[in-house]
């Protein structure tokens, strides 16, 4: 099958109901999206699927066939991918980093969908697990990003 | 009245009483007839084995009657009644403590009446009032499998705990009188082969009522075959609500085609949906270890079930909905289920099911769709291989208020019109399936 995959065509011979995260990693090398959990409970293998963010660890391949797939080696060619990836090193957010692809990716998403989201639009859209505990970082950043718009 | 007079009418009253004490204690006691009464052992045939342990798989037997890690079909399951605790017991044929001693005709009044050796009735949790349709072939192969295809087990039955005299068994022959059959399945001469073969493993070794058919006050199903209503109109028990398999558009089967129903029981997945609950047992013990034929035969005769509208409300249909809406139960859904069943609503069929539609979202019961928030699914092993894809228990990572108020949402969009999710009622089952808890649900049926 045929996955296209940060404006990249790349073929693909996997069983249909394979994870998409492992076709990324395993088959096509893309390591920069990572494995936490497998259940679709962390987020660290979050990639965007035609802008929405999915967990792609539970995302069966033949499911994006013919879709936009995005994954963190590309984001910056994003706009709003470049300006996350900014604020994420002007605040510093990282501490491993394990989590910090994955939390690039929600944000992107949020501030795709909605340029200028509230506290609690940006609390109830962050939600991916960070081992590290870089929360208050990672809010930081995205309210940054919400009040560059809305100003 | 004269006190001769009065002690003759005592006595023949004292006789009467003892009469019918006679009688009672014969009914009750009473060893039903087994048309294997006469019958000497034979020598073993293989093919009947193999066959014998067809019609077990048909039956489930596993079910109850193991327990993970143990030797099959020794017995130890825990269900509840509404008396007290009882166990699954020892099948195998070990002499002491299974049913090593058990002559063919003994296991067939177990089996198709609920009568063990001696005339003590079993509980009706042992689905016997719809194994009583089972044919002698079949019976006399589950036999051989019990006796010569199963390992013996030395494991001493558990007690209940029922307390008397409540524990007393003879009143349970007069429920059997009433609520049990005792005639095996008469094929239908006004339809084919292949559905006949359907209502036979629907109705009897496949007891698909003792979940999806509601219970009477007796604890009886309200109906035991196509001829009655409530056969197969969905029950709720054990903390799930086992749908409709009748041709109802919401709760039941009715969009669903003959060889989707197929697909469901062969591989735990179609494009309506993914087995879970009780019935993911069902699945991974039974179903998938049907031969087509026999799965096709059970699609033909589920497909002849009429719904009924009244009960099933107004048909649902797909109405596209704004994905991103500012309620706490559409933020809980875009980010911690719209991964796997999509901001849509539409699953990723057969792999993640939809909930727009779903049964869990349209039913007027919502335990289904509270229970597997709270607890995820159990792993799907088809063929020996566990699935990729699994929902995950949500008990400790959402509170009651966040489980009522997503369900609510997923219940109110893309047409699903399911009530509202109280959040009391998420608490409830919280407690109910809390495996730490002090009153945790205890199966009721399989
Ligand atoms: S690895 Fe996919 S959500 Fe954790
Ligand atoms: S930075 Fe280490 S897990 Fe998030």
């Amino acid at each position: 099958m045929e996955l296209r995959i940060n404006q990249k065509a790349y073929q693909v011979d996997a069983d249909a109901d394979t994870p998409l995260l492992w076709v990324i990693r395993d088959d096509l090398g893309l390591t920069g999206t990572k494995y936490g959990c497998g259940l679709a409970q962390c987020g660290a293998c979050s990639v965007l699927v035609d802008g929405n963010v999915v967990r792609s660890c539970v995302t069966p391949v033949a499911g994006v066939v013919g879709r936009e797939i995005t994954t963190i080696e590309a984001i910056e060619a994003d706009d709003v991918g470049k300006r996350v990836v900014a604020a994420w090193v002007e605040h510093q957010v990282a501490q491993c980093g394990y989590c910090q692809s994955g939390q690039v990716m929600a944000a992107t998403a949020l501030l795709k969908h909605n340029p200028a989201p509230s506290d609690a639009q940006i609390e109830a859209a962050m939600v991916n697990l960070c081992r590290c505990g870089t929360y208050n970082a990672i809010r930081t950043a995205v309210h940054d990003l919400a009040k560059q718009e809305s100003a | 009245m004269s006190n001769r007079r009065f002690a003759r009418t005592a006595g023949w009253l004292a006789l009467a009483c003892l009469v019918a004490a006679g009688l009672l204690a014969w009914y009750a006691t009473r060893q039903p007839a087994s048309p294997f009464a006469q019958e000497q052992a034979a020598s073993v045939d293989p093919s009947q084995v193999s066959r014998g342990e067809y019609v077990a798989r048909l039956s489930d037997c596993v079910a109850c009657h193991s327990l993970a890690g143990k030797a099959p079909f020794a017995g130890g399951l825990e269900m509840a009644t509404p008396l007290g605790t009882i166990h699954a017991t020892n099948i195998t044929p070990d002499h002491d403590t299974g049913i090593g001693a058990y002559s063919l005709a003994d296991f067939d009044r177990a089996v198709r009446h609920g009568v063990a050796p001696g005339g003590r009735r079993l509980y009706p949790a042992m689905p016997y009032p719809s194994y009583a349709k089972l044919s002698d072939d079949d019976i006399r192969a589950l036999y051989t499998f019990f006796m010569h295809g199963v390992q013996p087990a030395k494991q001493p039955n558990i007690p209940s705990d029922i307390p008397w005299p409540l524990n007393l068994r003879w009143p349970i022959a007069l429920w059997n009188g009433v609520f049990a059959p005792t005639a095996t399945y008469a094929a239908k001469p006004s339809q084919d082969a292949l559905w006949n073969r359907g209502a036979y493993i629907v109705q009897g070794p496949g007891h698909c009522g003792s979940c999806h058919t509601p219970r009477g006050l007796a604890f009886n199903e309200k109906a035991l075959d196509e001829s009655g209503a409530p056969f197969l109109a969905g029950a709720l028990l054990d903390g799930w609500y086992a749908p409709s398999l009748r041709q109802d558009h919401n709760t039941g089967l009715a969009r669903w085609s003959e060889p989707q129903i197929v697909q469901f029981l062969k591989t735990g997945r179609n494009l309506h949906a993914v087995v879970y609950g009780s019935m993911a047992e069902a699945f991974n013990n039974s179903t998938q270890f049907m031969q087509d034929e026999d799965l096709a035969a059970i699609a033909r005769y589920l497909k002849s079930l009429p719904g009924d509208p009244r009960r099933d409300g107004t048909p649902w249909q797909y109405v596209n909905a704004d994905t991103h809406q500012d309620i706490p139960g559409a933020h809980t859904y875009a980010t911690r289920c719209a991964s796997c069943h999509g901001l849509d609503g539409k699953g990723q069929p057969e792999w993640m099911p939809p909930l727009a539609g779903a049964t869990s979202a349209l039913a007027k019961e919502n335990a289904s769709a509270i229970n597997i928030t709270l607890n995820g699914s159990q792993r799907i092993i088809t063929a020996g291989v566990p699935d990729a894809y699994r929902m995950p228990a949500f008990r400790e990572q959402l509170s009651d208020e966040e489980i009522a108020q997503v369900l609510s949402y997923v219940r109110s969009t893309w047409g699903n019109h399911g009530d509202a999710v109280d959040a009391k009622a998420v608490g409830k089952l919280r407690g109910h399936t809390d495996p730490a808890s002090s009153s945790p649900i205890i199966l009721q049926m399989r």
